[in-house]
């Protein structure tokens, strides 16, 4: 089953600052030093945590309960049901208070059982059965049982907006209260991980009986958290479910989000103490806050599971000039990443080659261009004498650092020969002329999964189109060789047969070049000395969580030192 | 008067209606599907199809308008298609907002503007004027985006007296309201300081020329005295016509302060909607925002048969 | 007592406002009561001398507007060449008002800044005031169907949402400097026509006026000989108040990313620019160069428009 992850995909963006967009581009944070132990999972913080020694972002000490934590996001959710709402960042950071996910990652990458107890495959992993825990209540009084999920699944399959990513399920059963059995059509070892995303959180009967007479579902979950308020724009206030399955927890008595659009202002609120927790994206922010000890600061930057978010220039490879790879070879070698992210970050990032960075197993050398401006102009010169000076468009949207960053990339490209235009447009235009093909260059972000599988649409020689219809292989780059790696990625339970067939596509990529890659994008929050543990998350039984999802956190053992 | 009455409220209507037909057609205009953006990845041409069916986009344009005006007629202005709020909540949420920070504004600048000419325009050119006259331009060249930054950072990073941003209802609590409210208000009031004080300055000089005046002096009476119940009323047309051009202007035009303070108000709705091609917001709202106008501007035409009785309403 | 307001008419002559059509008599009164009686009398007072500050801002504005128009032959640096080496530089030798943060030299992108935001600012203006400026004056003084319906037409333009129109418009039409300067010198027609208008309107009833009917003259000749000389000084007053409007607004739509399309600069952008992204903390230059030149301009248009106003106000020129 493939579950697109929309992380590329938030339509909150006022301006496109600052929100998780296609559109912004992650450029130099901080160089946080402080590394993260292990395999911890939960990115690495820095910073001080206050009066303990606690790393930055757990707690230690005995949790102490009660108390009201605000947390200030980038921008707000679209919407709490899961069928009709596209959930970026800050969606699921909202979906988490509410509702639990069927599956869950730990942190040493593997995925686990959570509201399910388990989840097995058959042999050939077309078929998978899950069994639920017993005792599970909705916040409305509702049982947990196989029905809801099940009708969970139809609602999801029926929908315009989230059926697409249940295609590989033929069906589900329901042998008794509380199996539910996946039949799939074909073989998915990856399956689980799906479960982790959108389509895997559980959401009352009560709500699909609302929208099926039109009307806007008040959420009911089985989370740790019940939805109390939610006002677009504003606030959302959810309060201590104290009928939770895991007992004890949650600690806080209540939580609310404040969507704050605007970075300088989101981290002032914090320095003014308007809020607890920050959830912020932009460089400046991160490097204000790291190494100040009255504040925890967690990143993303090391620990990441299955894929990073990762910035890019997207480049058409349908339409002229960027359809000729001499072109697109110029300008990954015309293209000084590492000057770039000095300018715009002091150069604590690194350049990345590819999806993956040093440390995740699917990393390797992929052979992606390195600086060379010799090799730029000698290629740009070869096709001028063919077809002229190559002129080229690069198009971003009206945020300020994106501005900046073009300018400083058209500057380099046109050092080597090209000529270059800039292009400012809005995001809603954007996601429409990536859709259709009409752009050459545009930066972008994306393909933060916890699974490479969960990315296939996107590199797929099977979501391919013309230019004007609708495509969501952006760059129309149609690779046979990417397909196979793909697949065989898909449909393998063989660790060793997963690396290899990631590592290929990774290399096509970089010998296909319809991305040139900039760096990793940064997710990071900071809390004050006050919260305690918001990142700390752990698995029903014990075991370490991935605390820290590329900025998606989990409330349940957030707590406040009052 | 129920003649005249009657005259504004068709006026009204009118204008309303025709505001209306134009914010639709230019939305529509605008490139970039809805669709598309509520699809996201799920976005194939079928799925379009579907959806521009259920939304009712696929019908001819008269179609859809006159779909929303039927609605519109019966208090329905429909729902956000990305979030599917309902628009009147929307609206109902916003417009006390945007209200109370064109009042606390406006009350400021005229708090300022208008002591402040009251002084300089017994004495004009010297000293305390020339500072005045400069304060005030300081405060034009200076928009709302530069001065809401340069505020916060001092008022409230550095000396902790007013929050960052944040908002909540009068209603709900209104001593944390009024809090909210002051660094928000403050960002809008520059620019209206600075033309409430020049034109109220200039008309002062002007109204102190006058023969009137000249006849109050050669009475003997006070300066205070002839400032205030002489010369006051008569100049304060210019204020009244300023005030009522700059309020319109701020009707929607606050968004970028309700984008810094992360307040919901019309304004940022708005130009969110926009951005996001939601249609029905931005018709919605923009209805909201043009019948307000012309309320507005009624009651200062109002209250210009108040200033001054020679101007009759007819 | 007697009413002291029977002592003098110099309010609100000619026909009376607000009854064409209601809404915005304000901005009529606002116009008439600021004009003064006898613009064209043979009065002739003792013409009081410009004064110092007057020469200074005259001074400033043709500096800026010499600068703009000659960047391109002053010996500056190019305005959106980035220079690494010299990032966020402060002011130096070799760099007279420091850096940005892509190490473009702020001297060079303040001048060519200029040029964007004066044309902007003047050309949009003096459009809106060909156009708006020109059915006003007509409007105003024949009165009658016209009159209603341009008025009512103004009416509904100023009602509309401005910032829709334009991200619209934008969205559509797309950022360069000419567009901008269209999409802006359109948005100020309907308030430059209304001015105009409301002056036309106080001198349409005028004695001079009338004894020029009686003597024959066509109505093209009473407009353009009789209402527009009259009528000029208010316009030229309202028009430096815009310009100075246009200019700061500029700024607000470089803010929205709906100015001229990076990396050209404008006093707007370079002020946006300076503002955003902490940008404030990291290099205070960016944003304080444009801020203060635009102050001055703003300072010296309306000290001009002042000065003028009183040249040719017999009643302020007493000062």
């Amino acid at each position: 089953m493939s579950v697109t992850d929309e992380s590329g995909f938030s339509r909150r963006s006022f301006l496109s600052r600052g929100a998780v967009t296609t559109g912004a581009v992650a450029l130099g944070a901080a160089g946080l030093a402080a590394c993260s132990s292990g395999s911890s999972g939960s990115g690495s913080t820095s910073g001080g945590s206050g009066s303990t020694n606690a790393k930055p972002g757990f707690g230690s000490g005995t949790p102490q309960k009660g108390g009201s934590a605000t947390v200030a996001i980038i921008a707000d959710i679209d919407g709490f049901y899961p069928p009709a709402n596209h959930w970026d960042t800050n969606g699921y950071l909202y979906a988490n208070t509410v509702y639990d996910p069927l599956m869950a990652v730990a942190a040493d990458g593997t995925v686990q059982p959570y509201l399910a107890k388990s989840l097995t495959p058959n042999s050939t992993y077309t078929q998978w059965t899950m069994k639920l825990r017993s005792g599970i209540k909705f916040s409305d009084g509702s049982d947990l049982n196989s029905a809801v999920v099940k009708a969970n699944f139809e609602a999801l399959n029926a929908s315009l907006l989230t059926g697409q990513a249940l295609k590989g399920i033929a069906g589900v059963d329901t042998p008794d209260d509380l199996t539910v059995v996946y039949n799939l059509s074909d073989p998915r070892p990856q399956f689980p991980s799906g479960l982790t995303t959108q389509v895997g959180y559980v959401f009352g009967q009560a709500m699909i009986d609302q929208a099926a007479k039109g009307g806007t579902p008040t959420p009911v979950g089985t989370g740790p958290f019940i939805y109390s308020s939610w006002q677009p724009n504003d606030h959302f206030t959810a309060t201590r479910n104290p009928n939770y399955w895991r007992s004890g927890l949650p600690y806080l008595d209540q939580i609310t989000f404040r969507p704050i659009p605007d970075d300088t202002q989101r981290a002032a609120t914090l320095k003014t103490g308007g809020v607890d927790l920050i959830l912020t994206t932009d460089p400046v922010s991160i490097k204000a806050f790291s190494g100040q000890s009255q504040y925890q600061l967690v990143d993303s930057l090391t620990g990441v599971i299955g894929e990073p978010t990762v910035a890019f220039i997207m480049l058409n490879t349908e339409v002229a000039p960027t359809d000729d790879l001499r072109i697109r070879q110029a300008l990954a070698k015309g293209l000084d990443v590492n000057q770039v992210l000095k300018i715009f970050g002091s150069g604590f990032t690194r350049p990345i080659n590819g999806l993956f960075l040093p440390g995740s197993p699917y990393y390797s050398d992929t052979g992606y261009p390195t600086h060379d401006p010799a090799g730029a102009k000698e290629l740009v010169k070869q096709y001028k004498a063919q077809h002229g000076t190559p002129t080229l468009q690069l198009t971003t949207v009206p945020d300020p650092r994106l501005e900046q960053l073009v300018a400083v990339i058209q500057q380099m490209w046109n050092q080597v020969g090209f000529n270059v235009t800039v292009n400012t447009t809005q995001q809603a235009t954007l996601i429409t002329d990536f859709i259709e093909g009409k752009f050459q260059a545009a930066t972008s972000y994306q393909f933060g999964n916890i699974d490479p599988d969960l990315n296939y649409v996107w590199f797929s020689t099977t979501t391919v189109q013309p230019v004007g219809s609708i495509a969501l292989n952006f760059p129309r780059n149609s690779d046979p060789q990417i397909e196979t790696a793909l697949l065989a990625g898909r449909h393998s339970s063989n660790p060793s047969e997963r690396v290899a067939a990631y590592k290929k596509l990774n290399e096509r990529l970089a010998a296909d070049l319809p991305y040139l890659w900039l760096d990793q994008y940064p997710f990071a929050a900071v809390g004050d000395s006050r919260l305690q543990n918001f990142v700390g998350f752990t698995l029903p039984d014990g075991t370490k969580g991935y605390g820290f999802n590329e900025g998606i956190m989990v409330p349940t053992q957030m707590w406040l030192n009052r | 008067m129920a003649k005249y009455l009657l005259r504004r409220l068709i006026q009204l209507v009118v204008v309303a209606f025709v505001i209306s037909v134009l914010v639709f057609l230019l939305v529509h205009l605008l490139p970039g599907d809805p669709a598309a953006q509520i699809l996201g990845a799920n976005d194939t041409a079928h799925n379009r199809a579907v959806l521009n069916k259920q939304l009712g986009l696929n019908l001819p344009l008269w179609h859809q308008y006159f779909f929303w005006l039927k609605g519109v007629l019966h208090g329905n202005l429909g729902q956000s298609y990305l979030n599917h709020t309902p628009v009147t909540q929307v609206i109902s949420t916003g417009w006390p907002i945007d209200l109370e920070l064109i009042i606390i504004s406006q009350v400021i600048a005229f708090a300022v503007a208008i002591p402040l000419a009251l002084v300089t325009s017994r004495r004009p050119n010297r000293p305390v004027d020339n500072i005045s006259t400069t304060a005030t331009f300081g405060m034009l060249a200076l928009p709302p985006f530069v001065i809401a930054p340069i505020m916060v950072a001092v008022f409230a990073v550095g000396l902790h007296w007013f929050p960052a941003t944040g908002y909540i209802p009068f209603t709900q609590d209104p001593a944390t309201n009024l809090r909210d409210m002051i660094l928000p208000s403050l960002a809008i009031t520059a620019g209206s300081i600075a033309v409430y004080y020049r034109l109220f300055r200039s008309d002062l000089i002007s109204t102190l020329q006058e023969d009137f005046v000249t006849m109050a002096r050669s009475k003997g009476l006070s300066p205070r005295w002839i400032m205030w119940r002489h010369a006051f009323r008569p100049s304060s047309f210019s204020l009244l016509a300023a005030a009522g051009v700059n309020i319109g202007a701020l009707i929607a035009g606050t968004f970028i302060v309700e984008y810094l303070f992360a307040i919901p108000g019309l304004g940022y709705s708005l130009v969110q909607a926009v951005n996001q091609r939601d249609y029905l917001v931005v018709q919605g709202i923009t209805l909201v925002v043009a019948v307000a106008y012309v309320v507005i501007q009624f009651l200062i035409d109002f209250l210009f048969t108040v200033v001054d009785p020679r101007v009759t309403r007819e | 007592m007697p009413d002291d307001r029977e002592l003098s008419d110099t309010r609100a002559g000619g026909r009376l406002l607000g009854d064409q059509v209601p809404g915005l008599a304000a901005v009529d009164e606002l116009v008439v009561s600021r004009q003064s009686e006898s613009l064209d009398s043979g009065d002739v007072l003792a013409r009081k001398p410009f004064g110092f500050l007057f020469w200074f801002a005259c001074g400033w504005v043709g500096l800026v507007v010499l600068a703009a128009v000659l960047a391109n032959v002053l010996p500056l640096p190019n305005p959106n060449f980035q220079n690494y080496n010299a990032l966020n530089a402060p002011p130096n030798m070799h760099h007279l008002l420091g850096t940005d943060d892509l190490g473009r030299d702020l001297l060079s992108r303040l001048i060519f800044g200029a040029r964007v935001s004066l044309v902007v600012g003047f050309v949009s203006v003096a459009f809106g005031m060909l156009i708006g400026g020109t059915l006003g004056l007509i409007s105003g003084y024949k009165g009658g169907r016209l009159d209603v319906a341009l008025n009512a037409g103004s009416f509904v333009l100023l009602a509309f949402p401005a910032i829709v129109a334009v991200i619209a418009i934008v969205a559509f039409w797309g950022q360069s400097l000419f567009k901008i300067t269209v999409i802006l010198g359109v948005a100020v027609v309907p308030l430059l026509f209304r001015v105009v208008r409301a002056s036309s309107l106080s001198f349409a009833n005028r004695d001079f006026v009338i004894a020029a009917r009686t003597m024959g003259a066509t109505s093209a000749r009473i407009v353009f000989r009789e209402i527009l000389p009259n009528v000029v000084p208010v316009a030229i007053t309202f028009g430096l108040i815009t310009v100075a409007g246009v200019i700061v607004i500029e700024g607000t739509l470089a803010f929205l990313g709906l100015s001229v399309a990076l990396p050209t600069p404008s006093w707007g952008n370079l002020i946006a620019e300076g503002t955003s992204n902490g940008a404030l903390s990291t290099n205070v230059y960016i944003m304080l160069w444009p801020v203060i030149s635009m102050f001055l301009l703003l300072l010296s248009i309306n000290l001009i428009g002042d000065r003028l106003r009183q040249r040719f106000d017999i009643r302020e020129g007493l000062l």
